[in-house]
């Protein structure tokens, strides 16, 4: 009981910010502050999600594979926001990004 | 409630696939149609998870969203760094319509409009409508489940999937790994490959980050490759994940290609149609028949075989990324 309230709430957190970030993916003016809103928002958001379920898991092999999706997911999500600024920086904006 | 909440999940879903599709097919950009199509590959994934196809959703995944989308990509950029390419070469003439000129263009600015609506409309009519009538006379078939599970004994492995892939329908994935072949073969023919159009990334965070993922990747491609005996996996996604894994080796370091020498190369890309191949003839002339297998060898020749085949999909799968032979291959 006390753990499906948990996952209850860690799952609607992580989806507050899944949202919050796709709001800033949408709204913010440039590519840095999307990236950050958009890289920052979601690998919270996913932890988060992650912890609701890691609370379900049938054992141990279940919950180390959870967390294995998250440091995956943070280590290229990093990556890939770093190369998408690093683009930006020394080429300028794509014009559709306008 | 939990079934209201899955049909509200399906609803959504489908109404994005349909969505993104539109979208994708609409787009006068060509680099959003394809970060587009990689989003509707992603979404198809869960579709397929939603109707319990897991081997399929991996596929679809690694393969169509993934591979696919990282080809599309290398393309795309090919395409503008010939086009920029070219007309730097001769910067005094008149644009020609028909050349560089207009490859650029289309590239860049959005087609003009045409009257395509009214076609495509009757057009969609026609082949919905012909779809609904072949789904309306379906019988009530349970399809060929039972059959499989009736002889999942003789096949040697504990997966219907994999049983029906690489046994009762060999001939099927035979002929899908001499596609793969083949794609490459026509890529070969068109030239050796020219540098890729990518620049290497500056800085430290990309080669660390493949330090950590390269691995990461090799164990989860072998574990897909053993796991397809007896669960969702197998030689093709496990492929697919090894294939990427060398496409951001290569995408790491542009300027100077990791190539492997010819002759291993070779092997290593017809290893699996090969294999393949030759145990399928061996199989005609002792008993079961073309690519059939007696069945107290079927598990470790379809190991063989997957091993093979997973090889030459990954190898075949970065060469197609690269696009073109290896530089000082003449023959």
């Amino acid at each position: 009981m006390i753990a499906n309230t948990l996952t209850v709430i860690l799952i609607l957190a992580g989806l507050v910010f899944f949202a919050a970030g796709t709001a800033g993916l949408l709204r913010f003016p440039d590519v840095y502050s999307r990236l950050h809103a958009l890289t920052k928002a979601d690998n919270v958001g996913l932890g988060l999600v992650i912890l609701g379920l890691m609370l379900q898991a049938a054992g141990p092999a279940d919950i180390l594979k959870l967390l294995l999706i998250w440091v995956l997911v943070l280590a290229a999500g990093t990556t890939a926001a770093h190369m998408v600024a690093q683009r930006t920086w020394t080429h300028g904006e794509f014009e559709s990004d306008r | 409630m939990s079934n209201l909440l899955l049909v509200i999940f399906d609803l959504v879903l489908l109404a994005g696939l349909l969505g993104v599709a539109w979208r994708c097919l609409a787009s006068t950009d060509l680099f959003r149609a394809v970060v587009l199509f990689i989003t509707f590959g992603l979404l198809l994934a869960l579709a397929w998870v939603r109707l319990e196809a897991p081997d399929i959703a991996l596929a679809e995944a690694a393969i169509g969203a993934g591979i696919t989308g990282a080809l599309l990509l290398v393309t795309l950029e090919r395409l503008r760094s010939i086009a920029v390419e070219r007309r730097r070469g001769r910067p005094d003439q008149p644009p020609d319509p028909a050349g560089a000129d207009a490859l650029l263009h289309a590239l860049h600015d959005p087609p003009p409009p045409r009257r395509t609506f009214v076609p495509a409309l009757s057009f969609a009519l026609v082949v919905g409508g012909l779809m609904v009538t072949a789904l309306w006379h379906q019988p009530d078939a349970v399809g060929l489940e039972p059959v499989v599970d009736e002889h999942m004994g003789v096949s040697g492995v504990d997966h219907p999937i994999t049983a029906v892939l690489l046994n009762f329908r060999a001939y099927d994935t035979f002929l899908e790994l001499a596609i793969v072949l083949i794609a490459l073969l026509g890529a070969w023919s068109l030239g050796r490959y020219d540098r890729l159009p990518a620049r290497p990334a500056p800085g430290p965070i990309l080669p660390g980050t493949l330090r950590l993922l390269v691995p990461v990747a090799i164990v989860t491609g072998v574990y897909i490759l053993w796991a397809g005996s007896h669960a969702p996996g197998g030689a093709f996604q496990a492929g697919a994940i090894l294939g990427a894994a060398g496409i951001l080796l290569v995408l790491a370091r542009p300027r100077d290609l990791p190539m492997a020498p010819s002759t291993p190369l070779r092997l290593g890309l017809t290893a699996g149609v090969g294999l393949f191949l030759a145990i399928g003839i061996v199989g005609l002339f002792i008993g079961p028949g073309l690519l059939g297998y007696p069945p107290e060898w079927a598990y470790p020749l379809i190991i063989v075989i997957e091993i093979a085949a997973t090889l030459s999909i990954a190898l075949t799968l970065v060469a197609l990324f690269i696009a073109g032979r290896p530089a000082g291959d003449d023959h």
